[in-house]
C-alpha cells in the first residue's frame, strides 16, 4: 500500500488544542511516516479556509487519503468528509484523530500530551491506508403508515397523514375509537366538552377514504425495517392481515392506576370512594350522588393517587391537578351548596390558562388542603352506617394541624401508568421502555417522537403522562416526520454497516438475537443470516459475536483496526 | 388529636365581613408585613388558614385577632387580595359573638336588620320610658329643665345610669370570663400560675389607657385618633356617672366639669366625623371595608355627641322645653348605643383588647418557661 499519498491536517482549534499539544511538532512527526505526502497545521481546520486547504491539497498533491487530527468525529467527521469529497476523492478515505476531547482537554502535561497526539495521529495515518471506497445507498420508502391506537394521539396522527393523501391503517384494540379521552366529560382548563373534541375527529377518521380503521384488532407481528415494514394485524374476525407500511406510530396511551392498591383510601370497601373516571361517568349522566342516591354535601378530592409516591409510581401524572380543579368546578355547578375540599401534595398548574383556573377554583371556595407526599390521608366511616358519611384524617401542612374532614363522597385522582401490555408492545415494535415502563424517545428534548428504531414513532401518553394538547402536538410532529420521509421517496442508508459474508456463515443465529436493532434476518431456505443494511446502525455487536468471523463491519475491518493499534503502539 | 373541620365556617364568617379569605394561598407575606406578628403569635397567616379550613375550635381559642390593630399593611402586601386585615377584623366580630353568652351579638352581626331593629326598639322604649317618667314621677312640666321640678331630675337619671351601667358591666364581665375560658382554658394553651395573673395585672389599665401597642404601628395617626376618641368617651362617662348633677345644672357654666365636657365633646365629634369621612372616601386600607356594625357605631356616636351638645346649648340659650326634648332624644341615642354596642357589638373591644394583650403576655411567658428560657423584654420587635 506504499503507493497511497496521505495528507495530514493538524488543527489548533484556536487554543483548545494548541495550548497543550504542540501542533507543529505533531505535524513534523507525521511527515516522517512513509506515505505522508503533505502535513500541515492550521488554526481552525473546520473553517471554510481550512476545508478549502484540504480540498486544494488533495488536488495539488494528488492525495488519495486524508487524516484530520482535530476534535471528535462526532463533531466534524461529516464536515471533513464533505471537504474530502469536494477535493475529488471518496469521502470514506478520511480518518480523524481525536486530539482534543481525548487529548488536549483531558491532559495538562504538554510534553506527554504532544506525544499522545503524535501516537493518535500516527494510528490514523496507518489506518487510513486500508480505507475502502464506500458508497451511500438508498432503499425505497413505502408511503403507507400503521398507527397503533385510536385515542386522541392516534386519531390525530392518522388524520394528519391521510389529509396529506397518504394511506393509513389505524389499529384499535377496542370496539370504538376515542381512547381514554372518550371517557371524559369536560376538559381542563377551558371546560370544553371532550365529546365535542372527539366527535369531529372520529367522524373524519371513520369516513376518510385513505384511512382503514381496524377495530377490535391488534398487531401481532412487525417485520422489516424503516420504509419497508411488514406488520401482521389480527382483525376482529380473527383473520391475519398482512400489511406493508413505511412507518409505524405507536399511540397506545395509558391505563389508570388501580386505586384499590392504596389501602387507606378504602377503594372498593367504602361505597362512596370513587375514582376520577367513575366521577366522569356521574358527571356525564348529570347525576353526582352517593351510592345511596343522596346529593353529597361534602366532597373531597384526593390528588396524587398512585403518583409521586415512594410505594407506587414516583412520577407525576401531570393531568390530575387540573382535572381535580375541573371536578371542583363541575361539582360546584351540579351541587351549588356542596363543600369541596382538594387534598393535594403540590399544585402543578403549569400549562396555558391553568394558573388562572387554579385561582378561579380558590375563589369558588374550593378548600385546598396540603398533605405530606409520603403520608397520605386515611379514610374511614364516620359511624356504623355508610350513609353517615366518612371522615378523612390527615396532617395538614400549611396549618400543621391533624384534621378530620367530613365527607360524603371522595374522589381519587388516579394517576396514569403504562398499559399492562406495554412490554409486549415494546417487543413487537422493538422500542425500549424506561424504568417506569413508558416508551423511550430518541432524545428527551430534541427528538421526542422518534425512537431507537428508525421508522417507529411514539406519540401521546404511551411515552409519558401527557395532556390532550401535548398528545396532539406529538402526534402531529410524528406525522410531519413521516411525511418528510415519504416526500423524499427513499431512505438514505449510511455506507457504514455490517455485512454477512454468507460463504462463512454457519447459520447459528447467535447474531439474530444479539442485534439491538433487529437488523439481522435469517433466511430459512439458505440457512444463512443476512444484515438489513438500512436497519443496521453499525454498532458491531454481531461482528464481535460471530463465532465464524463471518460478519464484516464496513469501515471497521480487522485490518483497519489492527493498523490503528499498531500506530498507537 | 384531630380537629374536626367545619367547611361552612368560611361562609359564616363572610356574614361578619370576611369575604376574601378563600383567595389566600398562604404565602405568608401578611405575617411578614405585620409589625406585631411575633412568636408565639404569628398572624394573620395562621388565623387565615384556620378560618379557611373551618377549624372553629382553634379560632375560638385564638388571641391573635385581638392583637391586630388593623393598620392594613398586610392587606396592602397581600398578592391575592385576600384582605387579611379585614379578615382579622371579621374574626374579632365573630369572636365577640362567640364570647357573648346571650347570642344577641351573633344575631346583630349577622343581620343588620336585627341590629337596626334592636337599636330602634331600645330607643323607642327609652323615649317612652323617660317621657312617662317625666310626666308621672318627674316634674311633669316639659319646660323645666333643671333644679327642683325638673322634667327629668338628675338624681333619677343618675340612678337609671347606674343600674344600666351595672347591668352592662355585668354582662360584659360574663363575656370576658367566657373569653378567658375559651382562650386560657383551651386544652392547648399553656397553664398559667395565678401569681402571673397578679404580676401582670397592671397590663390591663396600661393597655386600656395608653393603647401603647397601637402606637407601634407604622402610621401613628390612627393611634392618636383612637386615643382621643377613647379618652373623650371615658371623660364623658366619668362626668355622667359621677357629676351628672353638675353637668345638668345651669344656666351658669361650671367650668370644673363643663370644660372637660366641651373638650370631650369636641374630641368625640371630631374623631368620629373624621372616621366617617375616611370610611366614605376609603382613604386607607383600614377604611376600605365597612361592616354595618362599623357604621352603626360611628353614626350613633355622632348622633349622641351632637344631641348632647344640643341640649346643653339649648339649655344655656334659655330654651328649657327644647332642651328637654333634645335631652330626651339624646337619651334615645345613648341608651341603645350602650345597650347594643358595649356588650354585643363593636364597643366590646374596649374590654377584649386589653384582656387579649394581658392573656397573650401570660401565654408567651408560660410558653417560654416551659421551654426553659427566661422571659424576654416586653417590647415587641418592630418591622422596619
Amino acid at each position: 500500500m506504499a503507493e497511497e499519498r496521505i495528507g495530514v491536517f493538524v488543527c489548533n482549534c484556536g487554543t483548545n488544542i494548541a495550548k497543550i499539544v504542540d501542533a507543529g511538532a505533531v505535524t513534523q512527526a507525521v511527515k516522517e511516516i512513509p506515505g505522508v505526502a503533505v502535513a500541515r497545521s492550521y488554526k481552525y481546520m473546520c473553517s471554510n479556509p481550512g476545508q478549502e486547504m484540504i480540498a486544494a491539497d488533495i488536488r495539488e498533491f494528488a492525495l488519495s487519503r486524508v487524516v484530520v487530527a482535530a476534535c471528535s468525529p462526532r463533531m466534524h467527521e461529516g464536515t471533513f468528509r464533505k471537504a474530502v469529497e469536494h477535493g475529488g476523492i471518496n469521502p470514506y478515505f478520511l480518518e480523524m484523530a481525536n486530539i482534543r476531547e481525548q487529548c488536549s482537554w483531558v491532559h495538562d502535561d504538554p510534553v506527554a500530551a504532544t506525544e499522545k497526539a503524535k501516537a493518535l495521529t500516527r494510528a490514523a495515518v496507518l489506518r487510513v491506508k486500508y480505507h475502502e471506497p464506500l458508497e451511500k445507498r438508498s432503499v425505497p420508502m413505502c408511503p403507507a403508515t400503521l398507527v397503533i391506537g385510536g385515542g386522541i394521539a392516534g386519531l390525530t396522527a392518522a388524520l394528519e397523514l391521510a389529509e396529506a393523501d397518504q394511506q393509513v391503517y389505524l389499529v384499535e384494540r377496542q370496539d370504538r375509537l376515542g381512547g381514554n379521552v372518550a371517557r371524559l366529560d369536560l376538559t381542563a382548563p377551558y371546560l370544553d366538552s371532550a365529546r365535542d373534541l372527539l366527535r369531529d375527529r372520529v367522524v373524519r377518521v371513520t369516513r376518510h377514504p385513505r384511512i382503514q380503521v381496524l377495530l377490535e384488532s391488534r398487531l401481532v407481528e412487525l417485520k422489516g425495517f424503516v420504509g419497508n415494514f411488514r406488520p401482521t394485524v389480527k382483525t376482529a374476525a380473527g383473520e391475519l392481515l398482512h400489511l406493508e407500511v413505511g412507518s409505524v406510530v405507536v399511540c397506545t396511551g395509558y391505563q389508570e392506576f388501580d386505586a384499590a392498591r392504596v389501602r387507606q383510601y378504602g377503594y372498593g370497601r367504602l361505597p362512596d370512594v370513587v375514582t376520577s373516571f367513575e366521577l366522569e361517568v356521574m358527571l356525564r349522566k348529570g347525576k353526582v350522588e352517593t351510592r345511596a342516591g343522596k346529593k353529597p354535601r361534602h366532597v373531597a378530592i384526593i390528588h396524587c393517587v398512585g403518583s409521586r409516591s415512594r410505594e407506587f409510581h414516583p412520577y407525576c401524572s401531570r393531568v390530575c391537578c387540573m382535572t381535580g380543579l375541573k371536578y371542583a368546578h363541575e361539582i360546584k355547578s351540579a351541587i351549588p351548596d356542596a363543600y369541596v375540599s382538594d387534598l393535594y401534595v403540590d399544585m402543578s398548574a403549569f400549562g396555558k390558562g391553568c394558573e388562572d383556573f387554579y385561582k378561579k377554583a380558590a375563589e369558588a371556595r374550593t378548600l385546598f388542603l396540603m398533605y405530606e407526599k409520603n403520608h397520605a390521608p386515611e379514610i374511614r366511616l364516620a359511624g356504623t352506617d355508610p350513609e353517615d358519611g366518612m371522615l378523612i384524617t390527615m396532617k395538614e401542612r400549611l396549618s400543621g394541624e391533624q384534621i378530620e374532614i367530613p365527607s360524603d363522597l371522595v374522589v381519587l385522582m388516579v394517576g396514569m401508568e403504562p398499559r399492562s401490555d406495554s412490554d409486549e408492545m415494546a417487543h413487537l415494535v422493538n422500542i425500549s421502555r424506561d424504568k417506569d415502563g413508558w416508551f423511550i424517545e430518541s432524545h428527551p428534548k430534541l427528538d421526542p417522537v422518534a425512537t431507537t428504531t428508525d421508522g417507529v414513532f411514539i406519540a401521546g401518553a404511551c411515552q409519558s403522562p401527557k395532556d390532550i394538547p401535548d398528545s396532539v402536538a406529538q402526534a402531529r410532529a410524528a406525522a410531519a416526520r413521516i411525511l418528510a420521509k415519504i416526500d423524499q421517496g427513499e431512505i438514505a442508508v449510511d455506507a457504514v454497516y455490517a455485512e454477512v459474508r454468507e460463504e462463512y456463515c454457519s447459520g447459528c443465529r447467535v447474531c439474530n438475537e444479539l442485534c439491538p436493532y433487529t437488523a439481522i434476518e435469517y433466511d430459512e431456505t439458505a440457512r444463512r443470516s443476512h444484515v438489513i443494511s438500512a436497519a443496521c446502525k453499525a454498532c458491531g455487536c454481531c461482528v464481535a459475536a460471530c463465532p465464524s468471523g463471518a460478519i464484516k463491519a464496513r469501515h471497521f475491518t480487522d485490518q483497519q483496526i489492527f493498523a490503528q493499534i499498531e500506530g498507537v503502539l | 388529636m384531630a380537629v374536626r373541620m367545619n367547611p361552612g365556617l368560611v361562609e359564616d364568617l363572610a356574614r361578619y365581613g370576611a369575604e376574601d379569605v378563600t383567595k389566600c394561598f398562604q404565602c405568608g407575606n401578611c405575617s411578614a408585613a405585620c409589625p406585631f406578628s411575633q412568636d408565639p403569635f404569628i398572624f394573620p397567616r395562621k388565623s387565615m388558614r384556620y378560618l379557611q379550613m373551618g377549624l372553629e375550635d382553634r379560632l375560638k381559642s385564638s388571641l391573635e385577632p385581638w392583637l391586630c390593630y388593623y393598620c392594613g399593611e398586610c392587606s396592602v402586601e397581600c398578592p391575592r387580595g385576600a384582605e387579611p386585615g379585614e379578615t382579622m377584623m371579621s374574626m374579632r366580630r365573630w369572636l365577640t359573638a362567640q364570647y357573648d353568652i346571650t347570642g344577641l351579638s351573633r344575631l346583630f352581626y349577622r343581620s343588620w336588620k336585627a341590629e337596626l331593629l334592636a337599636i330602634l326598639l331600645v330607643s323607642l322604649l327609652t323615649g317612652a320610658g323617660f317621657l312617662a317618667f317625666g310626666f308621672l314621677r318627674g316634674g311633669g312640666n316639659l319646660s323645666v329643665y333643671d333644679g327642683p321640678g325638673a322634667f327629668l331630675p338628675a338624681d333619677a337619671v343618675h340612678v337609671f345610669d347606674w343600674i344600666m351601667g351595672g347591668t352592662l358591666l355585668g354582662l360584659l364581665l360574663v363575656n370576658c370570663l367566657r373569653m378567658w375560658h375559651f382562650t386560657m382554658g383551651d386544652e392547648r394553651s399553656p397553664r398559667v400560675p395565678a401569681g402571673a395573673y397578679l404580676r401582670h395585672l397592671f397590663l390591663l389599665p396600661w393597655h386600656f389607657f395608653t393603647q401603647k401597642r397601637y402606637a407601634e404601628c407604622r402610621e401613628k395617626r390612627p393611634w392618636a385618633m383612637h386615643l382621643v376618641l377613647m379618652l373623650s368617651y371615658v371623660t364623658i362617662l366619668v362626668l355622667v356617672m359621677f357629676f351628672l348633677r353638675d353637668l345638668q345644672s345651669g344656666p351658669e357654666i361650671r367650668w370644673r366639669v363643663h370644660a372637660l365636657g366641651y373638650l370631650a365633646s369636641i374630641g368625640l365629634l371630631t374623631t368620629s366625623i373624621l372616621a366617617i369621612r375616611g370610611r366614605l372616601k376609603k382613604d386607607a386600607p383600614y377604611h376600605k371595608h365597612s361592616h354595618v356594625s362599623d357604621w352603626a357605631f360611628l353614626v350613633l356616636l355622632v348622633f349622641v355627641a351632637s344631641t348632647g351638645v344640643l341640649q346643653h346649648v339649648l339649655h344655656r340659650a334659655g330654651l328649657p322645653a327644647a332642651a328637654n326634648v333634645a335631652y330626651l332624644v339624646h337619651l334615645m341615642g345613648v341608651v341603645p348605643m350602650l345597650v347594643v354596642e358595649v356588650p354585643f357589638s363593636k364597643w366590646s373591644h374596649l374590654a377584649y383588647r386589653p384582656l387579649a394583650m394581658f392573656f397573650a403576655k401570660l401565654q408567651a411567658e408560660a410558653l417560654l418557661a416551659r421551654a426553659g428560657k427566661p422571659a424576654p423584654e416586653q417590647k415587641p420587635q418592630l418591622a422596619t
